[in-house]
């Protein structure tokens, strides 16, 4: 006989450096039943130790016993989605997760096979939904030309060439993680705002609402999109990132016969300024891009025993624009989204993920760290991403200071040394909690 | 002695290489000041270093011979891609081109806009490998990215509104640095959307490109119906048709501005809607305003050609009339800046800036109705002349209080910013200054304006800017509101300061304006605080490389305020 509701829940959250990884598991009372939100990293700390991933794996698969029952990929990215690649050998964290045989894969729609365009499909032909979903793998050529390009580039600072390597790392594409994620369940199940979620029946006595990434139509609905024009553009982009053997990168110069000038002394200053700007333009670039694969995050609202779980992945304000003010039942979201419990934090904390106005209308907020307060859990890593100078810091300074003043505040840059996970209980028949580091 | 020739003419590409006319590139000979030259070509306000970044590469300039023009006649697509030569002379010709153009419109010199008054901009044609262009302060440069296409490289320095648009921001900056500051949706918008009417009517201005557009070239007769010239007609086949024709790839660089503005149809609802709050959307609001204007103007003019029952035209005289209109427009579009504030521009300033320096160079605007054609298609688009005017004709009001005028000298009030601040700061209760704030002259220039029939209207025109930090507990002090949930402790930075324009008798005609308390702040800082520039450290200028790619690929980067 199926289990009516579960009696507890408890989350783990593992380090990963930057990236995240939470292991969900619903305590029913003869069984549990595991579901994994993401698993990827960019970036790891001194301190953690070789192979991390593959221990977080085989952690994974001995806390769910061998079985897991549904794997959420919010979206493409290295630092969510990196830990699901697999080796040739079979032993990779990805062929381990695997092996835990999930009944369901999700992910947001854009991953769909059916929304990806043919190649031999001119862009001009493309229609709307081809052209955006064509965009976000050019997006990904590009970041691999910015990464390349990283190590050699002249004339930027470290911080440019230091984000230009991170950014361009985690948008380049996953190909056996992406391949992984799409046949390593019975199933594979795409998700827009408002859609079914893919656990109904996986989880009895568990409501998940689907609060992004919204449709092309509903973002449609916001504003009108070019996507054709938008669409020429990365691929323009990528294009220029990545050339054909017949074209000119493979000859030399732009303009092979021209006569060029050394270095002469009335150029010097103007080279060096160039070179910067070259550098500046191109993070400009990646930084576009990077946002628009964080805005195909899913965002998922879990609802179990009167505990409300908020894990919105990278979602920044554009995703969320969408359910927070266009969506038609908004107000009953709103009200839903007020009595947050707990809240991973969106895009590793970062300024533009956590709406402002959404933080402010959380009741569970409180000063008092003896009441029963929200929690908020991140998972990050200083340093990685964006720069204090322009106010990108990730996690954000200001951010970090409200979660720390008003909710139970818990960062994986506190898991140090062997440290693998952190994780958080609660008891739904009781409302009690409780928090244990192993 | 033979007389030293005051101008010359250089080969250029007319719009850009896809548009084609007998077979080759439609080129055009664009007259521009001579100079003696030196290798770059690098002359008195211009220097093209062609160094590309992505090739770590620098192409050596042409040396002897530069008083001539060697492309003169050749239209050879081939021969004119792959000579870096020519692309030098290009973005040469077409930044002189422009620069003297505008000049000729203030009636005077315009500085750059770059700190420690450099005079010659730096031009590098093919910076990077990239689909970018755009103007960088810091830099003191202009640069042009180049990119694969479809059909070859796609070299963004071969396209002169581009390089049109690019030099219009330089020159916009020098003229009103501030206009780069954050302040309203309309004043981010502005930078955008006047480098675009420019280069726009720039283009149109040469009668090669206006005769292609309208369907001239192999074939076409050498008359021109009257049905053929209504302004929707004009619409579909000058405005789209040069915009089909434009290179489509070219737009990677920073969007369709043609094809976008032309296809914006007049409604007065778009500036309330949230699309057109991105400074890029906004910009094409003004830039459609004033290209209808263009068409209306033209098709105004092509009247008397049409008189009685004439039904044909001489097509020559069509696109002269056409080119005369982009003409006449672009130069007011350029007068109005002197008569705009140096900080907090609205778009009802400009087009009560514009519509007041044209009052005082043509008095008489009857013949063409270029005034009346501007203001009609500006409030089609929902843009009505400024609140700063309080009589209601739509044109600056002249100062209501004497200005005392004993302790300063003429003369030096023409040229000299020390004697400007000594007049703003002896007029200061006359002004209306705040006495708290940090207050400087940013430039004081006499100007000669030459108006159609050889009158001519001389004036200074000046600008001082004033600035006041306070934290936002203090605001009420100053007789400003507090925008709701700003935090006691956020440092908000208030900008104030007026045009001067003085007439030939040194005596000031136009104050153009507000103070840092005006009650305008209310609305900035509201604005402000809602779109998140109100954090200390995000409080950033606006970065047109940055702009442009969010132009291009219809995103928003800028701050929210939703972000912390």
């Amino acid at each position: 006989m199926a289990p009516s509701k579960p009696e507890g829940l408890t989350v783990r959250t593992y380090q990963v450096g930057f990236g995240d990884c939470f292991l969900l598991t619903f305590l029913y009372p003869r069984s549990e039943r595991h579901v994994l939100i993401d698993f990827g990293s960019t970036g790891k700390p001194k301190d953690v130790g070789s192979r991390l991933l593959d221990r977080v794996a085989a952690d994974i698969k001995q806390r769910c016993g061998g079985k897991l029952h549904a794997v959420v990929a919010t979206h493409r990215h290295k630092d969510h989605i990196g830990g699901f690649a697999t080796r040739k050998k079979g032993d990779g964290p990805g062929d381990i997760i695997a092996s835990c045989s999930p009944e369901v894969v999700i992910q947001p729609w854009t991953e769909h096979p059916d929304a990806k365009p043919d190649a031999r499909t001119a862009v001009a032909d493309r229609t709307r939904l081809q052209a955006f979903v064509g965009a976000l793998d050019d997006m990904q050529r590009v970041a691999e030309h910015a990464r390349d390009q990283a190590s050699s580039i002249k004339g930027v600072t470290k911080t440019v060439r230091h984000q230009l390597a991170f950014l361009g790392d985690d948008n380049v594409s996953n190909r056996s993680a992406v391949d992984n994620l799409m046949t390593m369940a019975k199933r594979c199940h795409y998700v827009h705002f408002g859609s079914r979620s893919g656990l109904e029946g996986l989880l009895p006595g568990v409501k998940v609402h689907v609060l992004g990434p919204p449709t092309l139509e509903q973002y449609e609905g916001i504003r009108s999109q070019r996507a054709r024009d938008e669409g020429e553009f990365w691929h323009l982009h990528a294009r220029a990132a990545t050339p054909s053997p017949s074209s000119r990168r493979s000859t030399g110069k732009l303009f092979p016969k021209a006569a060029t000038a050394g270095n002469p002394a009335y150029a010097r200053w103007f080279r060096d300024r160039v070179r910067t700007a070259r550098g500046e333009s191109l993070l400009e670039l990646v930084r576009i891009l990077d946002r628009a694969l964080n805005n195909t995050s899913v965002i998922l609202l879990f609802e179990v025993g009167g505990r409300r779980l908020l894990f919105p992945g990278d979602a920044q304000i554009e995703n969320w624009e969408y359910a927070l003010e266009h969506a038609r039942n908004r107000a009953a979201l709103k009200r839903k989204l007020a009595n947050v419990d707990f809240y991973k934090v969106g895009h590793h904390g970062s300024l533009n993920a956590t709406p402002k106005s959404m933080w402010r209308a959380f009741t569970k907020r409180s000063t008092d760290e003896d009441a029963d307060r929200m929690r908020s859990v991140v998972s990050t890593m200083g340093k990685k991403h964006g720069s204090e100078t322009r106010g990108t810091e990730v996690p954000r300074r200001k951010l970090v200071a409200a979660l720390k003043a008003e909710t139970d505040y818990f960062t994986t840059q506190d898991l140090r040394g062997n440290k693998l996970s952190e994780v958080f209980e609660y008891e739904l028949s009781t409302r009690r909690r409780g928090t244990k580091t192993e | 002695m033979t007389a030293i020739p005051r101008t010359r003419r250089l080969t250029a590409i007319a719009q850009d290489p896809a548009v084609m006319h007998h077979g080759g590139i439609l080129m055009a000979e664009v007259e521009i000041p001579a100079e003696d030259l030196a290798p770059g070509p690098r002359g008195h306000r211009v220097h093209v270093i062609d160094y590309d970044a992505s090739d770590d590469t620098l192409y050596a300039p042409r040396q002897d011979r530069l008083d001539e023009d060697p492309y003169r006649g050749v239209t050879d697509a081939t021969r004119l891609l792959s000579d870096p030569g020519f692309h030098a002379q290009n973005v040469y010709a077409i930044i002189m081109a422009t620069l003297s153009r505008i000049e000729r419109a203030l009636g005077r010199r315009a500085k750059w806009g770059f700190g420690g008054g450099g005079h010659q901009i730096k031009v590098a044609p093919h910076a990077f490998a990239d689909a970018n262009a755009f103007y960088s302060r810091r830099d003191e440069a202009l640069m042009f990215g180049y990119f694969p296409g479809s059909h070859g490289t796609v070299f963004s320095c071969l396209s002169h509104d581009v390089v049109a648009h690019e030099t219009t921001h330089a020159i916009l900056d020098g003229l009103r640095p501030r206009f780069m500051e954050p302040s309203s949706p309309d004043q981010a918008a502005f930078h955008e959307g006047f480098a675009d009417v420019v280069a726009l009517l720039s283009v149109f201005g040469l009668e090669e490109v206006v005769d292609v557009a309208l369907g001239g070239g192999d074939g076409a007769g050498a008359l021109v119906s009257k049905n053929e010239v209504t302004v929707e007609r004009l619409r579909d086949s000058t405005l789209l048709g040069l915009a089909e024709q434009m290179g489509d790839e070219v737009g990677a660089v920073r969007g369709h501005a043609l094809r976008e503005s032309a296809w914006l149809e007049p409604s007065k609802k778009y500036l309330g809607e949230p699309e057109y709050q991105l400074p890029h959307r906004r910009g094409e609001v003004f830039v459609a305003a004033m290209m209808n204007a263009f068409l209306e103007v033209w098709t105004r003019r092509l009247e008397p050609l049409f008189a009685g029952n004439t039904e044909h035209a001489d097509r020559s005289r069509v696109v002269e009339e056409g080119a005369a209109a982009a003409s006449h427009l672009l130069t007011m579009a350029v007068r109005a800046l002197d008569y705009t504030p140096p900080v907090d521009l609205q778009f009802g300033d400009f087009l009560s800036a514009a519509l007041t320096a044209d009052t005082e160079a043509f008095p008489d605007d009857k013949r063409y109705g270029y005034r009346e054609a501007l203001r009609r298609t500006f409030a089609s688009y929902g843009i009505t002349p400024s609140p700063r005017d309080h009589d209601g004709d739509g044109l600056w009001d002249p100062p209501t209080e004497e200005m005392d005028y004993r302790r300063t000298h003429f003369s030096a009030m023409q040229r000299d910013t020390e004697e400007v601040f000594r007049f703003v700061w002896e007029n200061r209760k006359r002004l209306v200054l705040d006495e708290m704030a940090y207050t400087y002259v940013h430039s004081v220039r006499p100007c000669t304006r030459v108006d159609v029939d050889g009158v001519t209207l001389r004036e200074a025109v000046g600008e001082y800017v004033q600035i006041l930090d306070v934290r936002a507990s203090e605001l009420r002090g100053v007789g400003l509101r507090r925008p709701d949930g700003m935090p006691a402790d956020t440092t908000v930075r208030l900008y104030g300061g007026g045009a001067l324009v003085f007439d030939e008798y040194g005596r000031l005609k136009y104050h153009v304006g507000s103070g840092v308390r005006s009650g305008l702040q209310n609305q900035r800082l509201q604005y402000l605080w809602d779109s998140g520039f109100c954090s200390s450290d995000r409080r950033q200028a606006l970065s047109l490389s940055q702009l442009h790619r969010m132009r291009a690929t219809g995103t928003s980067m800028g701050p929210s305020k939703e972000g912390w």
